[in-house]
């Protein structure tokens, strides 16, 4: 599992190897696409094929893509589709545009690996970072996965997300802080939530910065590049206003991820839970569910402050747990981070039960959907106790992993405690 | 707390824990095994009762007879002078009649083939329009030409008819009522309700000229003999397992049991003492049919589409006549009348043993996840034991420092991970050719897959021994994601199809058990007890036991998934026989650092 040698013609080998998997599995089974686009695993409200696909009609026809309330994607998608082929028709552009994305976010991941970032940053070098994978493999383990494989036959647009969010972060690390503050913006204006990841990123920027022109005040840098954000963010909303000329996609977009109007449920915590409740209590909850979610920001980027790249993989963890309408997409993206850090492995406790957590909650939790939804001889609660299976096997991995890296820290600090037990006193 | 886990944790290093998984996992099998017999017993099985009170079952006098009587003999003529006619002339007869009450007719085309057979007619059916509705909901009435034994449905289909002219007098409906005339049982039936929902091949199967609304549930009478009988045999098993609501059945156990005063049996179980053997019978048969997922009457097609549906079948000596039975379905679909919602109040999973007692899910579902618990166990306790070193720690000199913990081996996930996915991608090839090749083909093929199953473990395992020389750890590594995988499969699987999890778990309990044996007798002897109950053995075995033929259960297999959509093949080959083979190749297996030891000894 050490990649052995890269050489251009196995990078090429693994590209096109992952490109014909997925075109494969396009053109043989045709049915298959649309299946997995009306799952409820992989298609959220904010990022369904299909919705796409009725805001693209609207907008073709000169009708606010927002009318109707089925469609709260960005704007900037629509002129983006309308360029290729009608997906019906001619399906196969659709295909080659997802299979580009997957390639090119592998490509970011394969970056951010050889980096080293993982094992050593500016202010921690581990003491394993020799046994580690290199791109080559985290890049094949990222475009094999089968979370990752049935989102781009699923064709959410989340893939845009995370290939937005994967090239900031290799930006952040080959030390172009500006790149990287723009592929940001484009995240958070695709998805909102990708804002979140701000304070850490810039972390990561400033750590990596160029030595010729390095700002020693993280301050200063920061008052720097934040504004970039804000420009940025700013350039495309102007965009979005002209495309639909008006702001109503603010609301439409935005707003319903910041209220969880659309109750359609997924694999996340949040549906089930607003569904039960009192519309009375519902504002004050949504206050307290965001709250949550941006709580970590914080703590995780000041208690970690040594190695920025594992804030900012554990928040993605969080957020594939605690977002509004998370899918297996956000799964994807964290389970691609994740073996960054092969060489604090060893040092965690839970790893089979963690597979086998969530290996078991993907297949029970279709299985239950279907009772629920197709056999009528389920109920709601089959699903939602699935779906905390399935956050408890992501939580565990994220508090394990959290685990293997502090003890890895703890262990530089204090040589003499390395290998024993730890014990709570 | 903190202190009672950092002492479990402690604990978890205890070589004596490690020893108690396997004996763990047999107290899962046995429990799981014990459980299922207890249900019989009153402690665990409960009466049944009407959860749904719209139904009112057995409320309403039921006026179906004197007259009627007359007309269902000049009907019976009719039909007696079309047996042995082709198709398409019995439905212009019948046809005609139905028209003559003043029913909207239409007809359907279908073709299947399967195991080299095709399977074709044409449905007929008729809508009777609601008095007293708008046409939204509906209620179907099903007589096919034959049962499933292909006996003629001589007394049913006039029946039907006599009880559509009666229906069409009353004023009563507050749902449509639906008279389906099918060709057969099985593919008639599943091509109408296909067509009824739209989820037909329009190239097989033709779309149904005139609809009505939302199918609220549907009784199937097969009416074969011409005497009087005594009771009615209630079919209730659905395609792939399901089951209809429970209120269903109870309503027709109340009207037909305790209105009409007739008997009423389950399970071809004639004779039922309510005692402890014969509700066990009842409750094994059930399983069984639940199990093999099969069609078992007119009825089956429609419980997938949540349709609840039964089949009525009048049995024995006795002085019922068709008029009584004419009041089954009468009070029957009075109280589907009734209904202001779809049947959802009772139970949808559920084992009956008895015509008033059943067990429900929260009761027995425990035996068969206890079953598929044992391969989980068993998956984790093997990676445990892959992560220790083969050396043992007391030869190292730090090892006399109690707090260091043992270190953890490091583990070679490809080979066994490429075994699995191996064993997994082979399963594809019978399921695709005991579902393709046509029936002459079915029995000489499966002699060959036979011998081929036989000699496919021993060639992976000296291919591998012979390439990759595997060590213990990664024998470990196979058995634990094999089983990992069964256990995971098989507890979904038993939240869908209960009977079928139990009985694939049992089957592959010795799976759990089974490890490479240092010496070659052992090594046989294991190989060839786990023959026995490999896949094709066990479907070999069981033919034997009932008598039939091997070529036959793959045909009727065969034509299940092509018209009915059984999936139970799909959990066998790609479930079940993975699993096995990589059992298999795990006994066969010799690993490396084995005969390296025996050498220093």
């Amino acid at each position: 599992m050490d990649g052995g040698k890269v050489t251009v013609g196995r990078t090429a080998a693994l590209y096109a190897g992952a490109a014909v998997l997925r075109l494969a599995i396009f053109t043989l089974l045709p049915d298959l696409p649309d299946l997995l686009t009306g799952r409820v695993e992989i298609s959220t409200p904010v990022t369904s094929f299909k919705r796409l696909q009725e805001g693209l009609f609207l907008y073709n026809h000169n009708v606010s893509p927002y009318d109707g309330g089925v469609y709260h994607q960005a704007p900037l998608f629509l002129p983006l589709f309308s360029l290729l082929p009608n997906a019906l028709s001619y399906p196969i552009f659709t295909y080659l545009l997802y299979i580009a994305i997957d390639l090119l976010s592998a490509g970011a991941l394969w970056r951010i690996a050889d980096s080293g970032e993982a094992g050593s940053s500016a202010l921690f070098t581990s003491p394993r970072r020799e046994r580690r994978w290199n791109g080559f493999v985290i890049a094949a383990i990222f475009l094999f996965n089968p979370f990752t494989i049935a989102t781009c036959l699923g064709r959410s647009t989340s893939v845009f997300t995370t290939c937005a969010i994967l090239h900031a972060i290799a930006k952040a690390v080959s030390g172009a802080p500006f790149s990287a503050m723009v592929a940001l913006s484009f995240a958070s204006y695709l998805s909102m939530y990708p804002l979140l990841l701000l304070p850490p990123l810039v972390l990561l920027c400033f750590d990596r910065q160029r030595p010729e022109r390095a700002n020693k005040s993280a301050v200063s840098f920061a008052t720097t590049h934040v504004p970039v954000v804000l420009g940025v963010l700013g350039l495309l909303f102007g965009m979005s206003y002209l495309i639909t000329g008006s702001w109503e996609f603010l609301s439409s977009t935005y707003g319903v991820q910041l209220t969880l109007s659309d109750l359609t449920p997924n694999v996340g915590l949040w549906w089930y839970f607003f569904i039960e409740m009192f519309d009375s209590f519902r504002s004050f909850f949504l206050a307290v569910f965001w709250l949550h979610l941006s709580c970590y920001v914080g703590g995780l980027s000041v208690r970690i402050r040594r190695q920025p790249l594992v804030v900012l993989t554990l928040l993605l963890g969080i957020f594939a747990i605690f977002k509004p309408y998370p899918s297996i997409s956000d799964t994807s993206l964290f389970l691609a981070m994740v073996p960054l850090y092969r060489h604090v492995f060893p040092l965690m406790r839970y790893s089979f039960v963690i597979a086998a957590v969530i290996m078991y909650a993907s297949f029970l939790g279709p299985a239950f959907y279907y009772l629920w939804i197709y056999a009528g001889s389920g109920n709601a609660n089959f699903f939602y106790a699935i779906t905390l299976v399935w956050g408890l096997g992501q939580s565990l991995l994220v508090c394990d992993l959290m685990f293997a890296v502090l003890r890895d820290e703890w262990e530089l600090e204090r040589p003499e405690m390395a290998g024993k037990e730890i014990r709570q006193i | 707390m903190p202190r009672l886990l950092s002492s479990a944790l402690a604990l978890r290093r205890d070589p004596r824990i490690l020893k108690i998984p396997p004996y763990l996992s047999l107290l899962c099998i046995l429990v799981g095994a014990v459980w299922l017999f207890l249900l019989p017993l009153n402690e665990y099985s409960r009466r049944t009762y009407i959860s749904e009170n719209a139904l009112l079952p057995g409320q309403v006098h039921t006026y179906f007879g004197g007259s009627d009587q007359n007309v269902l003999r000049a009907y019976k003529q009719e039909v007696n002078s079309l047996v042995g006619k082709s198709n398409v002339e019995i439905n212009d007869k019948l046809e005609s009649i139905v028209k003559g009450l003043g029913l909207k007719t239409a007809r359907q085309n279908f073709t299947y083939s399967a195991a080299g057979r095709t399977f074709e007619g044409e449905n007929l059916y008729a809508i009777l329009q609601a008095p007293r509705g708008d046409a939204t909901e509906a209620i179907v009435l099903v007589a096919a030409w034959e049962n499933v034994k292909h006996e003629l449905n001589k007394n049913g289909v006039p029946l039907v008819l006599t009880l559509a002219r009666y229906f069409k007098r009353w004023s009563l409906w507050s749902k449509d009522i639906i008279i389906l005339l099918s060709p057969d049982s099985i593919a008639g039936p599943q091509a109408w309700v296909d067509a009824y929902h739209d989820a037909h091949d329009s190239s097989r199967v033709a779309s149904l000229p005139i609809k009505s609304g939302a199918l609220q549930g549907a009784i199937a009478i097969d009416y074969v003999q011409e005497h009087r009988f005594k009771s009615v045999h209630i079919v209730y098993d659905g395609v792939n397992g399901q089951l209809p609501n429970l209120d269903l059945i109870n309503s027709v156990v109340n009207i037909a049991g305790g209105q009409m005063g007739m008997g009423v049996a389950l399970q071809e179980m004639w004779n039922h003492n309510d005692k402890y053997p014969d509700r066990l019978r009842t409750m094994l048969r059930g399983m069984l049919k639940q199990g093999l997922g099969l069609a078992s009457g007119p009825h089956s097609s429609f419980i997938p589409y949540h349709v609840d549906a039964v089949t009525l079948q009048p049995f024995g000596e006795g002085w019922q006549d068709e008029m009584a039975m004419g009041r089954v379905v009468e009070g029957t679909f009075r109280s589907l009348n009734n209904l202001l919602e779809h049947l959802h109040q009772s139970f949808f999973f559920y084992l009956l043993m008895h015509r008033e007692r059943f067990v429900s899910i929260g009761t027995y579902l425990p035996s068969a996840m206890l079953v598929a618990a044992n391969f989980t166990i068993m998956a984790i306790f093997l990676w445990m034991k892959s992560g220790q070193p083969e050396v043992p720690a007391a030869s190292t000199p730090e090892s006399s420092d109690k707090d260091a913990p043992t270190p953890t081996a490091e583990r070679d996930l490809f080979l066994p991970l490429a075994v699995v996915a191996l064993s997994g991608s082979l399963s594809v090839i019978p399921l695709y050719v005991f579902n393709h090749v046509p029936e002459s083909a079915l029995t000489p093929l499966f002699y060959l897959f036979l011998v081929i199953n036989t000699l496919l473990p021993i060639s992976i395992s000296l291919t591998t021994t012979k390439l990759f020389s595997p060590t213990l750890q990664q024998y470990h590594l196979v058995k634990s994601f094999s089983l990992l995988l069964l256990g995971m499969f098989l507890s979904s699987l038993a939240t869908l199809n209960f009977s079928l999890a139990m009985l694939i778990g049992l089957l592959s309990a010795p799976l759990s058990f089974v490890k490479p044996y240092s010496s070659p007798v052992s090594r046989i002897v294991g190989y060839v007890l786990l023959n026995l109950t490999s896949p094709p053995a066990v479907l070999l075995a069981s033919a034997a036991i009932w008598g039939l033929n091997v070529g036959d259960i793959l045909r009727e297999a065969a034509v299940a998934w092509h018209v009915t959509g059984t999936t139970s093949a799909v959990v066998v080959w790609c479930v079940w026989w993975p699993a096995w083979l990589a059992g298999s190749v795990c006994v066969l297996g010799q690993p490396a650092g084995q005969e390296g030891k025996v050498k220093r000894a």
